[in-house]
């Protein structure tokens, strides 16, 4: 019989290359599930009273463009200030 | 040899579906500009090649290969015109990086394939290892090359965008004097805090990277060579353990090119024995090509303070300085 010719030794390093084998997959898998996704956020500013917030990004924004008259001191116009991506909540 | 040949196809496979993934958003931005057969100017523009020049007899190797450069800048510009018509300059340049991007992917690609049918029709067992061991870091340069995709169609600012977006910090500080734009560069002269400062920058905000280091030379025998200090800021590749972000200041020219630009800015230098200084952002190469993240723009605003420190301990009041903020303008005017 086969199972009678395989030392014990033998058996070890199965086991082993089994334990190795689960350690690589599961660890592959950790890997895979740490990719984060970003989204692309832009601060809009007053160019006076410096009121700021964040909103979605728009195709064919770009930074310094304005984006119309402030809402709190009627006078500023809003510029985007910033435009980057955020990890995605 | 046989998992090896197996593991290779199936991650082949999956580079081949990146790029038709991307062939198809390219695609459809066509479509949305009126182009009528967009396969046709994907496929010619991702099969366009530059052959390097002579390298064996350096005598103005420099100048040939500024040459090459500008005729495939030119030859890539006609090219999209002919198939997009009348579109304007700021899509047409986010079309030439998407292409261009494409091409790229492509070539790795058909190098690859190349590559593995060699190694199985050849039974060349110790090339195929070499590939199984440096396939991760291809996928990781494909992974980033796809992702930058989404970024050049939508004109979002990249993180090699640092640069330019120091130089337009600076140019809101202070008093815009002049503003020109000489082959895709903007050169704004301001006064801030008692300081002539010229901003050389990429014209923005389409994607460009403009020719700093020739219109920075110009602009240095212009002023007859009455400059007291360079700067130039660019993104620089991070070493692993090195924190994204972090800034680092040297001497010499911080620009990427393939060497025009950056001997330009060194011989304008050492011609009138001005002072080159430069400092650069780190980030890592998918930083670099996909939008800018946070913790890099926030990088970006420290660099201003810290280009001030600089300034301030290299000159003294009325000196004039030459800032090239080097890199993508993308998302970034002037």
């Amino acid at each position: 019989m086969i199972y009678q010719q395989i030392d014990n030794n033998t058996i070890i390093m199965i086991i082993l290359f089994a334990i190795l084998l689960i350690i690589t997959v599961i660890s592959e898998f950790r890997k895979r599930s740490r990719l984060v996704e970003y989204v692309t956020r832009e601060l809009v500013e007053c160019s006076i009273c410096k009121y700021s917030y964040e909103e979605e990004y728009e195709p064919g924004d770009f930074i310094s463009m304005i984006k119309g008259t402030c809402p709190k001191c009627g006078k500023g116009v809003l510029k985007i200030r910033a435009i980057y991506s955020v990890e995605k909540k | 040899m046989m998992i090896w040949s197996f593991d290779l196809k199936f991650k082949l496979r999956m580079i081949k579906r990146m790029i038709d993934e991307d062939s198809r958003r390219i695609e459809g931005f066509l479509k949305n500009i009126n182009v009528e057969s967009p396969s046709l100017l994907i496929n010619r523009i991702a099969n366009y090649f530059v052959i390097e020049p002579v390298s064996i007899e350096p005598i103005d190797i420099i100048k040939r290969y500024d040459h090459l450069i500008r005729t495939y800048d030119t030859s890539i510009r006609r090219i999209v015109q002919e198939y997009a018509g009348n579109v304007n300059h700021y899509t047409r340049s986010l079309l030439e990086s998407s292409l261009s991007i494409y091409g790229v992917l492509n070539q790795i690609y058909r190098i690859l394939r190349h590559y593995i049918i060699i190694c199985e029709r050849e039974n060349n067992y110790p090339l195929m290892q070499y590939l199984v061991f440096i396939m991760p870091q291809i996928l990781r340069i494909i992974n980033t090359y796809h992702k930058a995709l989404d970024s050049f169609l939508s004109g979002k600012p990249i993180g090699d965008g640092a640069g330019p977006l120091v130089a337009l910090k600076l140019i809101e500080m202070g008093e815009v004097v002049s503003k020109k734009i000489v082959d895709e560069t903007a050169v704004v002269e301001v006064r801030v805090k008692d300081r002539r400062i010229f901003v050389v920058k990429a014209e923005g905000p389409g994607s460009n990277v403009g020719k700093p280091g020739n219109v920075l030379s110009r602009l240095v025998d212009e002023l007859s060579g009455n400059v007291d200090l360079i700067i130039t800021i660019d993104a620089a590749l991070r070493l692993e353990g090195e924190r994204s972000g972090e800034l680092a200041e040297g001497v010499g020219a911080a620009i990427g090119d393939p060497g025009p630009e950056k001997i330009a800015i060194e011989r304008a230098a050492s011609k009138y024995n001005i002072p080159l200084k430069a400092v650069i952002i780190k980030m890592s190469l998918e930083e670099a090509l996909t939008t800018m993240k946070k913790e890099l723009y926030e990088a970006c605003e420290r660099t201003v303070e810290f280009l001030w420190r600089i300034i301030n301990e290299s000159t003294h009041a009325n000196s004039t300085i030459i800032v090239a903020g080097i890199g993508n303008s993308m998302g970034i005017p002037q």
